[in-house]
């Protein structure tokens, strides 16, 4: 019978701490006015009417060069005329999730050096050679252990961090987080904004990212994302 | 500071010299031990190392003339274009205004060309002319070891040299340690055949001077752009147009050899520049260290003149032997008497 006694008392109180912790998360939350978006964020193809882009796209900055202004690295493959801007494709998940990781496959690049990570988008072509996008625990061009990307909204406007995006192309990885591994944000480097509608789960992201090293150090790549959120729950 | 037994003691009482030659070796002694700290050579010479082990993959004959063949391969495809293919798609005429206006990409870039591939065969040149000297500096021990290789012998000569001034009787015994280190000094850059690589190494940085330069990068950045949208216009634009001309690619490639080549090694030609141009770029302030450091030839000799100096004092100090104490009652004193031994 003490036995029976002390069982329910503690599954009482179990259920009355997780009851008051339950509680008292949302009012976190609500004090803050922020709460986070974990899901997929699905992302809207890209395209070109004209001189007007919309969907999901990609710019690459030169050094020295400015958002506004560019100068902007022309992608020959780029299916618009104004070569400036990468299309992007969802990938088999749609496109970025929050909360987790999803990394590059194995081996990451074909033969020739095209990237084959589909799950964020599909590999697009830049300069002949496919490039992708993953998020992985450790960044693999710093070797830095790395968050998966985070993204709340509070009245509308999005903010977080996308410290493991990471572009992989010609057997080559570029990261173009935000802030950047270990935190900074050199050059260009620009945290992740945005807009999101609660009612329609629209959203719109933008960041730069500054490349530290490799055969494009120096210049910032501009993301350019948007689409609907699905919520994990 | 007198040692006072029987038999054949050093002393240095009466043998101010000795003082002098022991001040002169730890003064040597500490100046090397402090050189790698005044040099910032523990911050610099590492990223020496990651320098050259860096160069590694892309300093080989081999190589090297791979870029100066794909040099060749994009200069052939543009001038093939803007030749032949633009007289094929002008229908024969010799009509350039069409074909330019046609395709203003390709001549955009076909304006830029010469300027490219003078600076990149230049930037290949130099390099390839440098292949002896950056091989007979990655010949050199690893650039992380070069601090010690001046703290360990200063480190040395100084303790012994202070050693021997607190206790003189081991000046016999450090005399030919202190020898011994100074051979060391001596022989290390001749073992290293620092005497020949050095000045290599020096030719070397002077060459990569203005390579390795953010300025230059930048420039060698955007002229990789430039490539990639000339070589896009040909591929995306031009071979699609001799395709519609009724060209299939076997025609295409007998008819303009150049331009199918160019199109089909593009993507290895991206392969194997691409991680160049990040070697280079990671590099610059790589660069700048090691040019920061004193100039390579006078390493050789940092090692050298301190050794040549340790073993002329070490051995001008000399033994100073006592005469046995005389037994007699005479109530004579020792004499010092300076023994240069291992000089005569």
């Amino acid at each position: 019978m003490i036995r029976r006694l002390l069982s329910f008392s503690v599954v009482v109180s179990s259920l009355a701490l997780a009851a008051g912790a339950l509680a008292f998360e949302p009012a976190n939350a609500a004090s803050s006015g922020r709460h986070a978006l974990v899901g997929t964020f699905k992302l809207q193809p890209g395209a070109c009417v004209g001189t007007s882009v919309t969907g999901t796209y990609f710019q690459m900055i030169f050094p020295g060069g400015t958002v506004a202004n560019g100068k902007f690295f022309d992608n020959p493959d780029s299916t618009c005329a104004n070569k400036a801007y990468t299309l992007t494709v969802p990938g088999l998940r749609g496109g970025l999730v929050t909360g987790k990781y999803q990394p590059n496959p194995t081996p990451a690049f074909n033969a020739q050096g095209g990237a084959l990570a589909d799950s964020i988008v599909q590999p697009q072509s830049f300069t002949a050679i496919d490039f992708s996008i993953a998020t992985s625990q450790k960044d693999p061009q710093t070797g830095l252990a790395v968050p998966p990307p985070a993204i709340s909204v509070k009245s509308g406007k999005l903010s977080g961090q996308v410290e493991a995006w990471s572009a992989s192309w010609n057997k080559l990885y570029f990261n173009q987080g935000s802030p950047k591994p270990n935190g900074s944000s050199p050059g260009l480097t620009a945290p992740l904004s945005g807009t999101y509608n609660s009612k329609t789960h629209a959203f719109v992201i933008t960041w730069t990212s500054q490349v530290v090293g490799g055969p494009f150090n120096g210049f910032t790549g501009l993301w350019h994302l948007t689409g609907t959120f699905s919520s994990a729950k | 500071m007198t040692t006072t037994s029987s038999g054949h003691h050093d002393t240095l009482a009466g043998a101010p010299t000795r003082v002098w030659t022991l001040v002169g070796i730890a003064v040597i002694g500490v100046a090397l031990a402090v050189m790698p700290l005044a040099f910032g050579m523990f911050d610099k010479t590492p990223k020496g190392a990651v320098m050259i082990a860096d160069f590694k993959p892309y300093m080989t004959t081999a190589r090297l003339s791979g870029y100066q063949f794909e040099l060749r391969e994009i200069n052939a495809g543009v001038h093939e274009t803007d030749t032949s293919v633009a007289a094929y798609l002008g229908g024969g005429t010799s009509d350039r205004f069409a074909f330019q206006s046609e395709y203003p990409t390709f001549t955009s870039f076909y304006q830029q060309w010469p300027a490219i591939d003078s600076k990149m065969t230049g930037l290949m040149n130099q390099v390839q002319a440098n292949l002896g000297n950056y091989l007979a500096v990655a010949a050199l021990p690893s650039f992380k070891l070069f601090p010690w290789f001046f703290v360990l012998p200063g480190v040395l000569l100084a303790v012994f040299a202070i050693a021997t001034l607190v206790r003189p009787a081991r000046w016999r015994r450090t005399r030919w340690v202190l020898v011994i280190l100074g051979v060391g000094l001596v022989a290390a850059p001749g073992i290293f055949q620092m005497f020949q690589r050095a000045p290599d190494g020096g030719r070397m940085m002077t060459a990569f001077e203005s390579i390795e330069t953010t300025q230059n990068v930048q420039q060698i950045q955007g002229y990789f752009g430039s490539m990639a949208v000339g070589q896009g216009a040909i591929r995306l634009e031009i071979v699609p147009a001799l395709e519609r001309s009724g060209l299939d690619a076997a025609q295409i490639s007998a008819r303009f050899p150049a331009v199918a080549s160019l199109d089909a090694n593009w993507v290895h030609i991206l392969n194997d520049m691409t991680p160049m141009i990040g070697a280079m770029s990671d590099n610059v302030p790589d660069y700048q260290a090691i040019a920061s450091l004193p100039p390579f030839p006078l390493f050789p000799w940092f090692f050298a003149l301190p050794g040549v100096l340790v073993i002329g004092l070490a051995l001008a100090g000399g033994v100073t032997r006592q005469r046995p104490e005389p037994s007699g009652e005479s109530g004579e004193h020792p004499v010092a008497v300076p023994v240069n031994e291992g000089v005569s």
